[in-house]
């Protein structure tokens, strides 16, 4: 099961009730995956860095921020952290980018993830319903551009904070993902990945997605050339959500195993796993459709780019 | 005089009770406001009702029903109609995957289009479907009739058994052991029918596709059409 949405404004109003929209949706999709929740948001792009740092179980809540900001500065970042639930949320100014800065901040406070990482993005999730989600971090009042959420059956992994969705794909910031189903070839290609120096956080067989897609970034591709070949490469099955800083897009495995359904109006797009979450969240007034297995379908904030397998 | 259930604020439980309750009360004419897209309403309905769901529905829409009419203002999701053994359903909108699947008789009408695996293992019936469809339409079909007017997806009728598939437009692929043969006037006389009782525009012509019956019996010398076949 799993349920996975998606919402994109088409007309780049920075203040679309995005929150408010997938947060409606996810309810809607709730017994699909009651095991967690989480979403993420894109706002207008900031000058600053934007970081969600998970802390280490049983970190200190009055030194973990401290540490943190240490590091910060002593790559030569200044910044601002405050605890929002269970992340320390960083807003910060780096000349020099980012690098290493997740190398070093996992090594110097151990247990710790970065959740996020961007100019627009953030990511919360958390073990427990959209109910829940929306009681720890207000998603309903979140304003952006886009979003995309999830709601997590586990059939694979554990249960934690770390093995919900959406993923970030660490190491490209502002580009995250949304699984419904399974990667089969997974161990194959975490292998391949490990030998070749990426790390994977967590054992959930979605985090591959993210990774695949730095590695092919990495290699040249765009992310809708990506997201095209990544039809060919992964196994199993998957409706999979990607989000970045100005683009929404699904990839549909080519046996269509796993449920989608798109609706497209001149103000936005809505994807969800199923109808009953476009309908409650958005209304009766436009038609939904469910995608042809192994396609795929890119749309911008700003203009709409054709493009299917 | 109809009667009507406003789904609004309810569970599928409640709904489907009260349209049960309904029907056992002698109400005949039903209309369902605000589905919603909700999963699994008007399933295993035994009686000749006439239901009108005034929207979108979720999956298996009518599924296991028996001489009931179903008409839905909307879109239906996965498995519309599924294991029907008689009545009529019919869909304005588009259909999820499955539509019509495994039914054993009846009619299925989606005005719009199919997404995957239309009519796939149907055991008598009529699937008619205004616009185009997926892949693998008719999939393992042992009886019954699909119509597609607009264009068929690959893997078209794959090893069907029995049974017969028209389509309108393009065939992307047919599946394993499908075959096209020639509409007959009698084939043509029941299309005309069939479109104009569902006021349904008629492509240009249709082509008839039919089970080649080359899987039907094992035969040694034939190990590579199984072997693609598997």
């Amino acid at each position: 099961m799993c349920g996975i949405v998606g919402y994109l404004d088409k007309r780049a109003r920075q203040d679309s009730p995005v929150g408010k929209v997938v947060l409606c949706m996810l309810d809607a999709l709730s017994c699909r995956g009651p095991d967690s929740a989480g979403v993420a948001i894109f706002c207008e792009p900031r000058a600053n860095w934007i970081l969600q740092l998970k802390l280490p179980e049983h970190a200190r809540e009055d030194e973990a921020p401290h540490i943190a900001l240490e590091i910060l500065r002593d790559q030569g970042a200044q910044g601002q952290g405050r605890l929002v639930g269970a992340y320390l949320h960083l807003e910060f100014e780096a000349p020099s980018g980012t690098p290493e800065l997740e190398r070093i901040l996992v090594e110097r406070l151990p247990g710790s993830e970065i959740v996020s990482l961007g100019h627009q993005l953030e990511i919360v999730k958390q073990v427990g319903s959209p109910a829940q989600l929306e009681a720890t971090y207000h998603v309903s009042i979140t304003v952006g551009t886009h979003a995309i959420g999830h709601t997590r059956l586990s059939t694979e992994s554990r249960v934690d904070l770390s093995h919900s969705q959406p993923f970030w794909a660490h190491g490209v910031p502002d580009l995250a993902t949304v699984h419904n189903g399974h990667i089969t070839n997974y161990h194959k290609l975490r292998r391949q990945y490990e030998q070749r120096g990426y790390r994977l956080y967590t054992e959930n067989d979605s985090e591959i997605i993210g990774v695949y897609l730095r590695d092919q970034l990495a290699a040249g591709l765009s992310i809708p050339d990506a997201l095209r070949s990544s039809l060919d490469d992964f196994d199993g099955s998957f409706s999979y959500l990607a989000a970045w800083s100005d683009g929404l897009a699904f990839v549909k495995d080519r046996f269509g195993y796993k449920p989608l359904i798109v609706a497209e109006t001149d103000e936005f797009v809505a994807i969800a796993t199923e109808e009953i979450a476009l309908r409650r969240s958005l209304g009766s007034d436009f038609v939904a459709k469910e995608p042809a297995p192994g396609t795929m379908k890119v749309w911008t904030v700003t203009a709409v780019q054709p493009a299917s397998a | 005089m109809s009667f009507t259930i406003n789904c609004a604020g309810k569970s599928t439980r409640q709904i489907n009770r009260e349209l049960r309750v309904a029907v056992e009360s002698g109400q005949r004419e039903i209309v369902v406001r605000a589905p919603d897209a909700r999963h699994n309403l008007g399933v295993a309905l035994l009686q000749p009702v006439h239901v009108v769901f005034e929207g979108s529905v979720g999956y298996y829409v009518g599924g296991m029903m028996d001489g009931a009419h179903i008409d839905v203002r909307g879109s239906a999701g996965w498995g519309a109609g599924e294991s029907m053994m008689n009545g009529t359903l019919i869909i304005d909108g588009n259909a999820g995957s499955g539509v019509a699947a495994s039914i054993r008789g009846g009619t299925v009408v989606v005005r719009g289009d199919a997404a995957a695996r239309a009519g796939v293992s149907m055991k008598g019936g009529t699937l008619l479907v205004g616009g185009s469809c997926g892949y693998m339409a008719g999939f393992m079909m042992q009886k019954g009739r699909i119509v597609i007017c607009g264009d068929s997806g690959e893997a078209l009728a794959d090893s069907m058994y029995e049974g017969v598939v028209f389509v309108g437009g393009t065939i992307a692929a047919l599946g394993n052991d499908a075959a096209i043969e020639e509409p007959t006037p009698e084939d043509e006389s029941a299309l005309a029918d069939l479109l104009n009782l569902y006021s349904v525009p008629r492509p240009a012509s249709f082509k008839k596709v039919v089970s080649g019956r080359k899987l039907w019996n094992f035969d040694k010398k034939e190990l590579d059409i199984w072997k693609a076949a598997l």
